[in-house]
C-alpha cells in the first residue's frame, strides 16, 4: 500500500521535473549541467578539505602542546624542589615567548598551590580545577571551551608528581585562521572555475546551436516554399552530416518543384491551345452555318415566296407554303445551333450583350426565372480570352442550374471591383457538397476552375445540400490607366 | 416607283431578292453591292430611295456601313435584312441610322410589307424584337423604399452581398458565422421583396448604395 503510494508520488515528481527541465532551452540545459557539476565539487572538495585540514592541525596542535608541557615540566623540576619562584617565572614567559599560541602556563606545587602564572593579576576562576593528571600519568589533555576560542589544556606531571603539575594552554586560533583562509581560498578557486566552466559552456552551446537553429529557420523556410536557401557547413560532426542531408533535401526538393512548374507551364499551354483550337473551330463553323448555309436557305425562301406569287393555282400556293414553313423552322434551327456553338454577339458586341442574350434564351427555354446584373459592364470591350471564359463559364453555370438544381430562381450578376471582374451565379436550388466533387466525370465545374486559373482566376464555390448554390468566379483585370496613374503617384 | 439598291454578300440570295422585289409592280432593282465599298460607291450615283441591307458583308460589318451610308445617300432609306436577332444589334442599327430591321427568317413574309413602311416613312422593326426593345426602356414599377426598416446587421450584409463579397468573407470581415450572415441576408433581401443577388444589386444601384465608402 504504502509503496505504491511511493511510486505514485515518484511518477509525478519525475513528471514535474521533466517538464521543467523538457521545457528549458539547451544552453540552458548545458549551462545547468556545468554550473552544477562545478559548483557540486567545488562545494565537496572545500568540505573534505577542510574536514581534514581541521582534524591535522588539531593534531599537530595537541602534540606540538604536550612536548611544550613536557618540555617545559622538566624544565620546572629543579626550579620547583628549590623553590625558585623567579626562575620558575622566567621558564613561563619565556616558554610563552617562544610559543605565540601558547595562551597560559602555570605550575602547581605537591599542595594545590599554584606557584607561578603568566596571568599577570587575576588567576580565572576554577582553570586549576578544570584539568589534573595523576602522578604515573604521562600527561592529560583537555579541550576547554573558552570565549577565545577552543583550547588544548595540557597537565604533565613534574618530577613524576613528588613536584607537582605543569600546565599550558594552547589556542587554536592560529588554527582556525588557516582553516577560514584555505577555505576561502578554495571557493575563490571554486568560483573562478565556474566562470571558465559557464564560458566555456556558453561557447560550447553556441557552437552546438547556432547549426541546429540555422536548420531551424531554413526547415520554415521550405515549409513555405522556398527551396532556394542552404545551410551551411560548420563542422564535420554529426550536426554536419545533418546539415548534408538537409542540403541534399532542399536540392532533391527544388528539382522536384521546377519539373512539376515546367510541367504544369506546359499543360496550362496545351489546355490554353485546345480551349483557343475549340473556340476557333466552333466560330468557324458558326459563320459558315450563318453565312453560307442560311444565306442558301434564305434565298430559297426568298424563291419560293416570288413562286408562289407568280401562280395562282390555290393547290401549288399551300404546298409552296408548307415548304416555305419548313425552310423557315429549318433556318431558325440552324441560327439557334450557330449561337450554341458560338454567339455572333460576342465578338461583335461584346460579353454583356452575350451574355443578355444567353439569358434570355435560358429563360425561354427552361422557364427558370433569372435576374441579371452587371453594372460596371459598359460597351468597352475586355481582353477576348476573358469575355470568352467568362461567357463559357456562365453558359456553364446556368446549365448546372437548369440539369441540377431543381431551383425556382437563379441570378447572374457581373461586378468589378478592386481591379477584379468577379462573375456570380446563385441558384435557390437544391445545392450539393462542393467537397465531394472528385476530379472524374464532372468537367463542367472542374472546366469552370481550369478556365479561370489559365486567366489567373479563381472559382469559389459556397454550398450545401438544402442551401442553394454560389459560384464566384474571379479574374483580374489589367489596371486602367487612372489606376496605374494612381499607384505611380503612391509608389513616389 | 422605287428604287432599290440590294447590298447583301450572298449572290444567290440577292438573285432572289431582286426576283422577289421586281415582281412588285412599284419596285426596282437600281443596283447591287456585296461589300460596303462597293455599296457606298453604288449608293452615291445612284441616290436610291431605298437600301436593303445585310448586316455581315465580305470583308467589313454592315453596322459600321451604315452611317457612310446615310452620308452618301442622305434622302434614301436604309432597312436592315439580317440573320441576327440580338436586341443589341437592333440598337446600334437603329442608332447608327437604320429605319428599319428584319429578320432573314421572315423576309418572306415580312419583307415587303416592311419596305413599304420604310418607305412611307415609318420604322419598322421585327416585332419579336420589339418588345425585347421596350422592356428595356418602360419603366419598372418602384416600391416604396423599405431599406429604413432594416436592421444595421442586415444593411451591412446586404450591401457586402451586393458588392460581390463570398458569405465566407463577410462573415470573417464582421466577425459573425457564416449561418449568421445567410440568416441576415434572407431577412434582409425578404423585407425588400427581392428575390435574387441580381434584384438586390439592381435595387443598390437604384438606391446608389454601392457609393465607395
Ligand atoms: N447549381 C447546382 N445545384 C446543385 N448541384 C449542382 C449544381 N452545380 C453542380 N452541381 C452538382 O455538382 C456536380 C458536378 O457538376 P459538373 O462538374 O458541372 O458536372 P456534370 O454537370 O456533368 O454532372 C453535379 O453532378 C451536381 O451534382
Ligand atoms: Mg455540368
Amino acid at each position: 500500500m504504502n509503496t505504491v503510494h511511493g511510486q505514485h508520488w515518484l511518477r509525478r515528481w519525475a513528471a514535474v521535473i521533466w517538464q521543467v527541465i523538457g521545457a528549458v532551452n539547451i544552453r540552458a540545459k548545458i549551462l545547468g549541467i556545468v554550473l552544477g557539476l562545478v559548483v557540486l565539487i567545488g562545494v565537496a572538495a572545500t568540505i573534505e578539505v577542510r574536514l581534514l585540514l581541521e582534524q591535522t592541525l588539531t593534531n599537530q596542535a595537541y602534540e606540538h602542546s604536550v612536548a611544550v608541557a613536557r618540555d617545559m615540566a622538566a624544565r620546572a623540576t629543579d626550579l620547583t624542589l628549590m623553590r625558585d619562584y623567579y626562575g620558575l617565572f622566567r621558564l613561563l614567559r619565556d616558554t610563552q615567548a617562544n610559543n605565540p599560541d601558547l595562551r597560559y602556563a602555570f605550575v602547581i606545587d605537591s599542595e594545590g598551590t599554584i606557584i607561578a602564572h603568566t596571568f599577570g593579576t587575576g588567576f580565572p576562576v576554577g582553570l586549576r580545577d578544570a584539568n589534573t593528571v595523576t602522578a604515573n600519568e604521562h600527561h592529560r589533555s583537555v579541550l576547554l571551551t573558552t570565549d577565545e576560542g577552543d583550547i588544548w589544556d595540557i597537565a604533565v606531571p613534574i618530577f613524576d608528581g613528588r613536584a607537582g603539575i605543569a600546565r599550558v594552554g594552547l589556542s587554536l586560533a592560529t588554527r582556525e585562521q588557516t582553516v577560514a583562509a584555505v577555505t576561502g581560498q578554495l571557493l575563490i578557486t571554486t568560483i573562478m572555475a565556474a566562470a571558465v566552466g559557464i564560458t566555456a559552456a556558453a561557447l560550447l552551446t553556441w557552437i552546438l546551436t547556432r547549426p541546429i537553429l540555422q536548420l531551424v529557420e531554413l526547415t520554415k523556410a521550405v515549409a513555405s516554399g522556398d527551396f532556394s536557401r542552404r545551410a551551411q557547413r560548420w563542422a564535420n560532426d554529426e550536426i554536419g552530416k545533418l546539415t548534408d542531408a538537409f542540403n541534399a533535401m532542399s536540392e532533391a526538393l527544388a528539382q522536384a518543384e521546377r519539373e512539376r512548374a515546367e510541367r504544369e507551364q506546359m499543360r496550362a499551354q496545351y489546355v490554353t491551345q485546345i480551349i483557343t483550337a475549340q473556340e476557333e473551330e466552333r466560330k468557324r463553323i458558326a459563320r459558315e452555318l450563318h453565312d453560307s448555309t442560311s444565306q442558301a436557305l434564305t434565298s430559297l425562301l426568298i424563291g419560293l415566296r416570288s413562286l408562289a406569287d407568280r401562280h395562282h393555282s390555290p393547290e401549288l400556293r399551300r404546298q409552296v407554303d408548307d415548304l416555305r414553313g419548313i425552310v423557315g423552322q429549318v433556318l431558325h434551327d440552324l441560327h439557334a445551333l450557330a449561337r450554341q456553338l458560338r454567339p455572333s454577339v460576342l465578338d461583335d458586341l461584346g460579353l454583356a450583350a452575350a451574355i443578355q442574350r444567353y439569358v434570355a434564351d435560358c429563360r425561354a427555354r427552361s422557364g427558370l426565372t433569372i435576374d441579371l446584373a452587371m453594372p460596371d459592364l459598359t460597351d468597352e470591350r475586355l481582353d477576348p480570352a476573358l469575355e470568352t471564359a467568362l461567357y463559357r463559364i456562365v453558359q456553364e453555370a446556368l446549365t448546372n442550374v437548369i440539369r441540377h438544381a431543381h431551383a425556382t430562381t437563379a441570378s447572374v450578376v457581373i461586378e468589378r471591383r478592386n481591379g477584379h471582374l468577379r462573375a456570380i451565379i446563385e441558384d435557390n436550388g437544391c445545392g450539393f457538397d462542393p467537397a465531394s466533387l472528385s476530379g472524374d466525370g464532372h468537367l463542367g465545374l472542374n472546366g469552370i476552375r481550369e478556365r479561370a486559373a489559365l486567366l489567373n482566376g479563381q472559382l469559389i464555390i459556397e454550398s450545401a445540400p438544402g442551401s442553394g448554390t454560389t459560384l464566384y468566379v474571379e479574374f483580374p483585370l489589367p489596371a486602367t490607366n487612372e489606376e496605374r496613374h494612381e499607384q505611380h503617384s503612391v509608389g513616389r | 416607283m422605287s428604287s432599290i439598291l440590294l447590298v447583301d454578300d450572298h449572290a444567290v440570295l440577292r438573285a432572289g431578292l431582286r426576283l422577289l422585289l421586281e415582281s412588285q409592280p412599284d419596285m426596282v432593282v437600281v443596283g447591287e453591292a456585296e461589300d460596303a465599298r462597293t455599296a457606298i460607291t453604288q449608293a452615291t450615283t445612284l441616290q436610291p430611295d431605298l437600301i436593303l441591307l445585310d448586316l455581315s458583308l465580305t470583308n467589313s460589318s454592315g453596322l459600321a456601313a451604315i452611317q457612310s451610308l446615310r452620308a452618301a445617300a442622305p434622302q434614301a432609306r436604309i432597312l436592315v435584312l439580317t440573320m441576327h436577332d440580338d436586341e443589341g444589334y437592333v440598337r446600334q442599327a437603329l442608332a447608327a441610322g437604320a429605319h428599319g430591321y428584319v429578320l432573314k427568317r421572315a423576309a418572306d413574309a415580312e419583307l415587303i410589307a416592311a419596305i413599304r413602311a420604310v418607305l412611307r416613312g415609318e420604322l419598322y422593326i421585327h416585332p419579336a424584337l420589339t418588345r425585347r426593345l421596350l422592356e428595356d426602356i418602360l419603366p419598372q414599377p418602384q416600391p416604396t423604399n423599405p431599406w429604413e426598416s432594416l436592421s444595421e446587421r442586415e444593411r451591412e450584409v446586404l450591401v457586402l452581398v451586393a458588392r460581390g463579397y463570398t458569405a465566407a468573407e463577410i462573415a470573417s470581415q464582421l466577425n459573425l458565422s457564416p449561418k449568421t450572415v445567410e440568416t441576415y441576408r434572407t431577412r434582409g433581401m425578404e423585407k425588400l421583396g427581392l428575390r435574387s443577388r441580381a434584384a438586390l444589386v439592381q435595387f443598390a444601384l437604384d438606391h446608389n448604395l454601392l457609393a465607395p465608402t
